[in-house]
């Protein structure tokens, strides 16, 4: 997470971590747990740069360790770098460890317990992933695709309507809650919830990272809820590989992992007809969540948010003039948050970019790449026939008047000026402190630093021990 | 021997660092706020007046822009 401050106010930036990082962070055991599942290796290994994966497949079936020799010579002389690249992503997420082999050379062995798992993923076989519902008989009250993605939108659009502050939508407790742990909102005592600047930010984002985000932050705060890490993210993997469409019944579930389905209705991830029914169906969001966020600020080439079932609907011009061709009062809020609105039609909402607008929208915590990322992801078809898809004007001039906020940068120091002496001395501090990342700013030919205020009891330290040299 | 001083480094370009010198030898924040000027892009001062100083700046800012919105 990083910080600036600007007038007082800190500025916090999201940062949409993606499967493998998370992962990365868990601790061995529970990763180890993890792996015991199906759905879950496959799920990793989906993720997989593809380097990596071809390196999996080759020791999917071998029973003993690879010497890390000839692993290496598996790649041309010039590819060294994609080589390393890949051993650092498989040795972070335990897929391999190294063993000694019998000659005493390092050898590599796939992780026994991800091995099997795997190998049952893609051959079939081991339990069932999810029980069907066909136990239950032919659902009188099915639901078909399409009412199922309105179902997911909806709900999602509720989530972030609370956020935006419309009164007429109403969340559980539970789940303001969870935004407010989640940092998106903050609450004084007893007032209604009311949102931070990460939350701008994350409004801004496309659905795929919005959820993703969303869940990790739930992935987080699962344990202090008593709820069990594992069983709960080898079900989300799960639901991932289900088929639209379907209903699965919910035999066989614990007690957390219920309470789990219940959140996951709410934020539209599941259908469920009632509380108490024993058949859910996966949507559209659920399934595209896992494939969530390998790539998504860097392409351009989703047109189509997804989830929704239209695609852009904003055009900008040249003139710093905004067409919004909408009617979801959700879209029109996040529009407002960096334009003036103009006028209001029956399916056109026309705005202008401003100074003063995008002024406030970055005083609020939102950055110029967010405003620039969000009018690109919902750009008309008309828009992204051009290239590039927004006018080369408007885009320069955000960000200009980013920039006009931050003509001054503070950092907080301690000006040392005097070295006169030891001017030896001064160039050795100076070294060090580079070292310690203290120093601020330097001038070797007057000899003065500036040192971070935490570099000081360092100097100290260093400049005694030279006193008590001479 | 080493003079020690607290403050705050305050990174611009030089236009700016104009600015703030212009502000600080018309005392225009009530005192006198630079501590030492380092170089052509790097100067030093109070911590105190940080706020009113951005304050300033966005002032400035504000003057020198003109809205070329037609409505």
């Amino acid at each position: 997470v990083a910080l600036t401050a600007a007038k007082g106010v800190l500025r916090v930036q999201l940062q949409c971590k993606n499967l493998h990082e998370y992962l990365k962070e868990l601790s061995p055991e529970i990763l180890d747990r993890l792996y015991n599942h199906p759905a879950t290796c496959l799920a990793v290994y989906r993720e997989l740069p593809p380097l990596a994966k071809n390196y999996v497949m080759r020791m999917l079936f071998l029973d003993q360790p690879l010497p890390q020799a000839a692993v290496a010579l598996w790649v041309k002389k010039d590819s060294e770098k994609d080589h390393d690249q890949c051993v650092s992503v498989l040795s972070g997420l335990r897929l391999w460890h190294s063993q000694q082999l019998q000659g005493g050379l390092q050898g590599n062995i796939l992780n026994p317990v991800f091995k099997d798992n795997l190998r049952i993923a893609l051959l079939g076989g081991g339990k069932s992933w999810a029980d069907q519902g066909d136990s239950l008989g032919p659902d009188r009250h099915a639901r078909d695709v399409e009412s199922l993605d309105k179902y997911a939108l909806e709900r999602w659009e509720v989530v972030l309507h609370f956020m935006v502050g419309c009164p007429s939508a109403a969340v559980s407790q539970d789940l303001s809650q969870l935004l407010i742990q989640a940092g998106l909102m903050r609450t004084e005592a007893g007032d209604a919830p009311c949102i931070t600047s990460a939350g701008f930010q994350f409004l801004l984002l496309d659905t795929a990272s919005q959820l993703w985000y969303f869940t990790l932050q739930y992935l987080n705060t699962a344990q202090t809820r008593g709820m069990d890490l594992v069983e709960i993210l080898s079900f989300l993997f799960q639901l991932s590989f289900s088929t639209l469409g379907r209903d699965y019944s919910v035999e066989g579930m614990s007690e957390s992992l219920l309470t789990f389905l219940q959140h996951l209705r709410e934020f539209g991830l599941v259908f469920q007809r009632k509380r108490k029914s024993r058949r859910y169906y996966p949507t559209r969001l659920a399934i595209t969540l896992s494939a969530g966020v390998s790539a998504n600020s860097s392409s351009t080439a989703m047109g189509a948010t997804p989830g929704t079932g239209d695609s852009g609907f904003i055009v900008v011009e040249t003139n710093y003039r905004l067409y919004a061709y909408t009617n979801s009062e959700l879209q029109i809020a996040l529009v407002a948050l960096f334009s003036e609105c103009l006028y209001r039609f029956p399916n056109v909402v026309v705005a202008q970019v401003t100074r003063e607008s995008v002024q406030q929208a970055i005083a609020n915590g939102i950055t110029a790449q967010q405003i620039l990322h969000f009018l690109r992801t919902r750009a008309h078809p008309v828009m992204l026939k051009q290239n590039p898809v927004l006018p080369p004007t408007i885009t320069d001039q955000i960000r200009l008047w980013e920039l006009e906020r931050d003509r001054l940068q503070f950092s907080e120091g301690e000006h040392k000026y005097g070295l006169y002496l030891q001017c030896i001395y001064s160039l050795c501090l100076s070294f060090i402190l580079q070292g310690l990342g203290c120093l601020v700013w330097q001038n070797v030919a007057h000899r003065v630093i500036v040192v971070s205020p935490q570099g000081h009891g360092e100097v100290k330290r260093f400049w005694k021990r030279q006193k008590s040299h001479t | 021997m080493v003079n020690v001083l607290k403050g705050v480094l305050v990174e611009c370009d030089p236009a700016m660092k104009q600015f703030l010198l212009y502000l600080d030898e018309t005392t225009a924040l009530g005192k006198k706020f630079i501590i030492q000027d380092l170089d052509d892009t790097h100067v030093f001062i109070l911590a105190e007046v940080v706020h009113i100083l951005q304050e300033r700046v966005g002032e400035l800012m504000d003057q020198n822009s003109f809205p070329i919105t037609q409505k």
